[in-house]
């Protein structure tokens, strides 16, 4: 298992779109925002917005390991050539989950930095750590999810599908715009996407206040509905392929 | 050199009765049985769409039979597979991306528990100047030639090649059946599939030959080509005699219309000067057959089992 990992963090890493998408885009969002003056509930805009794009980026880096690219390879026939070696199905999900997990740290620690360097925000390492670990927990919903549109779309629309559900992920959870600036029927909405929690347990970690068990209880049943859904494709492949 | 060592004896993959249906009128695999024996290195023969895919995907647990039974070393295939037994080269199988070949090579022979070196795997497969290439700059052929490198990776039991040369040139084509004959060699199990009779005949030490979804013939190369090198000659005479037609060496089959004559004889060269000697005049002469489907017709039309030998 270990060799199936270091093989796709490899590949995963000389991957241009993946690099633009975990560290290119949220450095330059920071860059241009993160100098804005003002505090909303004791934390300033730097850092909220090191959290935001820490979030944007675990979720993207997660995504990654599975998603377009487990369409793809679908298509190819690699999956199949896969399913004749010896690596069973749940050694494999274990890896591919392993990866998106491992995949969040350059992002997370580029941001970081950047927070500290450039944002100037202020963090004792305690709360640094509590927001690594909300993190590394926190995107579990969302390698499932990657898993699952690997899963349902081919290798064309899997890409956009991804993005698409990124992108609103990203909105509705509050990562782009502040939560409360959304109309009514969009916060009924946020509430239930994993994004707005992960986001809320960030905030809350850099803030040190209660982390929310709501929060930790709503991504995990994220992860257990889409875990289902993909355990479902995953067998529906496999004994009509 | 690598040697494999053998389970208990029985056959390396029992195929009872297996049906596959895809759809409710279509039987990819319609009532197929056979066994092939340790050691041997076996063709499944047929055409576009018989069935042979469906029958080694079914080998190697990818797709399962809707009725009847299939082992694999003593076992299911997925036991097989889980237990790095098998190796298998699928028809189509894309490489992933950003990854070098020395990468995905690595990766295998891990997963299999370094079974074979890859000094050994690079030479075997012809692939010694692509170490350090990714898998995006490979050509089909260089493509094909990786696979069977993945393939080998197990030192398996039991190697399954779904049409492992359609896209290679002819000088990697003669590499690639030299060391699969050096594999078989070394014990182990082939079964490949391909719809080139001369590439069944040259291989294999048996050849199954599948159509429609059914074993038509199961035998020696020797046996298969001796039926499947049936010609038609057409020709037309004056008054022709049938009878007379008939006793011409290699001639198995006359029919006469008016003076159009079709004769089928499986020793053509024998035949023909000996049509000549009787003096007629031919006419329009032409010589048909020799290809696959050629083939599969004179089989198909030999009485049912006339050549389902048992290799023991």
């Amino acid at each position: 298992m270990t060799a199936f990992l270091r093989f796709e963090i490899v590949r995963s890493l000389r991957n241009v779109r993946f690099v633009v998408f975990i560290a290119g885009f949220p450095v330059l969002l920071y860059l241009i925002y993160a100098k804005q003056t003002g505090t909303s509930q004791g934390l300033t805009v730097a850092a909220i917005l090191m959290v935001s794009m820490a979030v944007w980026s675990g979720m993207g880096s997660a995504m990654f390991a599975t998603g377009p690219q487990l369409a793809k390879e679908r298509q190819s026939g690699w999956m199949r050539q896969l399913r004749v070696a010896p690596i069973s199905a749940p050694r494999w999900f274990l890896a591919k989950l392993a990866q998106g997990l491992l995949l969040i740290i350059p992002g997370f620690v580029l941001l970081i930095l950047l927070g500290f360097g450039y944002g100037h925000v202020h963090l004792a390492a305690g709360r640094v750590a509590v927001l690594a670990a909300v993190l590394l927990l926190g995107v579990i919903p969302f390698c499932v999810l990657g898993l699952v549109i690997g899963l349902v779309f081919d290798g064309q629309t899997a890409q956009v599908a991804q993005m698409l559900t990124m992108v609103v992920l990203a909105f509705l959870g509050g990562i782009f715009i502040p939560y409360s600036n959304l109309p009514h029927v969009m916060q009924d909405i946020a509430r239930a996407l994993p994004s707005y929690h992960l986001a809320q347990l960030g905030w809350n970690a850099v803030a040190g206040r209660a982390l929310g068990v709501e929060h930790m209880l709503a991504l995990a049943a994220w992860a257990v509905a889409l875990g289902l859904i993909a355990v479902w494709r995953w067998r529906q492949e496999s004994t009509t392929a | 050199m690598t040697t494999n060592h053998r389970g208990a004896a029985g056959p390396a993959v029992a195929f009872r009765d297996v049906v596959k249906v895809y759809h409710p009128d279509i039987k990819a695999l319609d009532h197929v049985s056979f066994d092939i024996q340790p050691g041997e290195t076996v063709a499944l023969l047929g055409p576009n769409g018989a069935g042979k895919s469906t029958a080694i995907d079914t080998m190697l647990g990818l797709r399962t039979p809707t009725s009847g039974e299939v082992r694999i070393l003593g076992g299911s295939a997925a036991a097989a597979v889980a237990a790095g037994q098998i190796g298998g080269m699928l028809q189509t199988g894309g490489l992933p991306e950003a990854a070098r070949v020395a990468e995905l090579i690595s990766l295998f022979r891990q997963l299999y528990r370094d079974r074979r070196s890859t000094a050994e795997l690079l030479t075997l497969a012809g692939i010694d100047d692509l170490a350090d290439r990714r898998v995006e700059r490979l050509s089909g052929g260089q493509t094909q030639r990786v696979r069977f490198a993945l393939a080998l990776a197990g030192n398996p039991e039991l190697l399954f090649l779904d049409e492992p040369t359609a896209a290679l040139d002819v000088a990697a084509r003669r590499h690639f059946w030299q060391s699969v004959d050096r594999i078989a060699g070394q014990g182990t199990t082939v079964l490949f599939a391909t719809h080139y009779l001369e590439e069944a005949d040259a291989n294999a030490t048996r050849i199954i030959v599948v159509n429609h979804g059914r074993v038509i013939a199961d035998g020696t190369p020797a046996r298969i080509k001796a039926v499947t090198a049936t010609r038609t000659l057409r020709f037309s005479t004056p008054a022709p005699d049938p009878s007379e037609l008939l006793k011409l060496p290699g001639v198995s089959d006359v029919v006469v219309n008016g003076d159009a004559v079709t004769v089928r004889t499986g020793e053509a060269d024998d035949t023909l000067p000996a049509l000549y000697a009787l003096g007629h005049r031919i006419a329009g002469l032409e010589v048909g057959g020799g290809g696959l489907e050629e083939a599969l017709i004179a089989l198909t039309s030999t009485d049912n089992g006339a050549i389902m030998e048992r290799v023991s």
